[in-house]
């Protein structure tokens, strides 16, 4: 799908690399987002999801291939002029207030959305006239989010926008992302929120050291990485505990063993035939790390460490 | 709120007021500091008032540079340092404006530091000059701020926020004492001396006791090249430790 204003799809990368010292931070990313709807970009830390964003953003030079922007090069004025963005680690000038802060990127937009629309979208009245530095964290934040929409982009970058929000900051932020949606502005987001992936986004790009290792819409992936956690102890080696049925991925924690399965009954009941004795046993459902401990460790080609 | 390079250019610099204004730990030292040291060596100490017109020279110099090298050195590397200006980057702001901003408070700035000299000068030491004379005057020292802007966005631009303040400072010791904009440089030792013939401070204060009409003769042809030569080879700096902290 094409953005309706721009004619183009927002985001075209080919074989993208991008080298720190030995460090590849991006390693061959091809990748096409089209114009319209949510992706999240979820991973652990390292994974290239931030780079990802600043190259786009312009604000890193990628070291080999190819990243268009809304049909411009990264970084070229006219996608600057429809995109917007909240960075992970960018505080705003600490004497202006919220609303001054936004007056001020306001300014710097072809058709920027007018204040008081923004302060609503925001629900950030009763703090707009504070100064920055006197807001908390989770204040903070949203003053960003705000500064990411205010010029009426046609695509919005947001790097881990809801890390430090409290719950009902977070509600507020994904309300407005929604309501963005519908009017078919694209929205970028990373995550370590396999929750926050869950109820927002339509799409969702895994990434693993520099590489996509699954990038489906988010039903699938939600399939691939469900399932559930099954620990205790045990005296199975790994080997042979990665070939019982339904098994995803084996992590030892101590003198726990960690099972990632797709089908806890079956993986359980493979497990119980072989080792009767086993024992401090729980099942829960995998949180985001352990689901993607199961990713990315069939991704690095390991079933334990 | 509509689009325009002059719109963009008239909130930034609005908000660069502001910060100013909201910081007044910065500015009141700031304006305080050359207006104080101009009266106590121009009017308080003994033997002071047949040097108030030479003074006023090299202080005048002093009272620009101190908003221009902090304003930039330190005000830049902060707002790198905390991502601002990636922020900033990443949005259509044009840098153009974010200089052009940053300038006009610093300017006004300076005016207002200047001013305050010119006041103690004029009321307090009695210094005595024609209109014209002043205007000059004030018009030279004003455009003295350009090159030590250069240097400060150099400094911002290369040094990490905790080092640039201590940078800055030192940058700003050596420029005032060795420059000769407290003490003159003809008291000086002969090794001081030449030191001095390298820092734009003293040729700046030199071109402008030319144009005070101080006493003694200044070679204001030479100080002249000396300035602007100095002046390119910092925007030449400034340029690359833009660039290089871009492309990092």
């Amino acid at each position: 799908m094409l953005d309706e204003k721009t004619n183009q799809p927002a985001i075209i990368a080919t074989n993208l690399v991008k080298t720190f010292g030995r460090t590849r931070a991006l390693d061959g990313v091809d990748l096409e987002i089209s114009a319209g709807g949510i992706t999240a970009l979820l991973g652990s830390n390292g994974a290239g999801k931030t780079t990802l964003i600043n190259c786009a953003l312009g604000l890193t030079a990628q070291s080999k291939g190819d990243i268009r922007v809304l049909g411009q090069k990264s970084g070229h004025a006219l996608a600057r002029q429809s995109t917007g963005a909240m960075l992970q680690n960018s505080d705003l000038p600490d004497l202006l207030t919220a609303r001054e802060n936004i007056e001020l990127m306001a300014s710097y937009y072809p058709d920027p959305r007018a204040l008081d629309e923004v302060l609503d979208l925001c629900e950030m009245r009763e703090f707009c006239d504070v100064q920055y530095k006197k807001l908390s964290g989770g204040q903070k934040r949203r003053v960003q989010f705000a500064l990411a929409i205010v010029g009426r982009p046609r695509l919005i970058f947001l790097d881990e926008p809801t890390t430090g929000l409290d719950s009902d900051a977070r509600r507020i932020l994904w309300k407005t992302v929604r309501t963005l949606a519908e009017q078919n502005v694209t929205i970028i987001l990373t995550t370590h929120y396999l929750e926050e992936a869950d109820a927002l986004a339509d799409r969702i790009i895994v990434m693993n050291e520099g590489r996509i290792i699954a990038d489906a819409p988010t039903t699938e992936i939600r399939d691939t990485v469900g399932g559930a956690l099954i620990r205790c102890v045990t005296r199975i080696n790994a080997r042979q505990l990665a070939t019982l049925s339904a098994v995803r991925s084996v992590n030892f924690a101590g003198r726990f063993v960690e099972i990632l399965s797709a089908d806890a009954v079956a993986s359980l009941r493979a497990l119980l035939e072989i080792d009767p004795e086993l024992s401090d046993l729980t099942i829960e459902r995998p949180s985001l790390e352990e689901a993607f401990l199961g990713l990315t460790n069939r991704a690095n080609g390991k079933t334990d460490p | 709120m509509s689009y325009s390079i002059w719109n963009a250019f008239q909130k930034e610099a609005g908000a660069e007021l502001l910060k100013l204004l909201r910081a007044p730990e910065f500015f009141i030292p700031t304006l305080v500091m050359p207006s104080g040291f101009y009266a106590l060596f121009a009017i308080a100490l003994p033997g002071s008032n047949q040097n108030a017109e030479y003074m006023l020279a090299t202080f005048g110099v002093f009272a620009v540079m101190g908003p221009s090298l902090f304003g930039f050195g330190v005000g830049v590397a902060n707002e790198r340092a905390r991502g601002w200006l990636d922020l900033k980057r990443a949005s259509p702001a044009p840098g153009i404006v974010y200089i052009a901003s940053k300038l006009t408070a610093t300017l006004l700035f300076a005016s207002v530091s200047l001013g305050l000299v010119y006041v103690i000068a004029g009321f307090g030491a009695g210094v005595v000059m024609e209109r014209e004379v002043w205007v000059s005057l004030f018009g030279v020292q004003l455009l003295a701020s350009l090159p030590f802007v250069l240097l400060g966005l150099t400094l911002g631009f290369s040094f990490e926020s905790n080092a640039a303040v201590a940078v800055t400072n030192l940058v700003f010791m050596v420029m005032s004492a060795l420059g000769g904009l407290w003490i003159p440089v003809v008291i000086f030792p002969p090794a001081l001396q030449s030191i001095a013939q390298l820092l734009p401070s003293y040729h700046l204060a030199e071109i402008a006791l030319f144009v005070g009409q101080a006493p003694g003769t200044h070679h204001v042809m030479q100080s002249l090249v000396v300035v602007l030569a100095m002046t390119g080879g910092l925007a030449a700096l400034a340029l690359f430790s833009w660039a290089r902290q871009r492309s990092s």
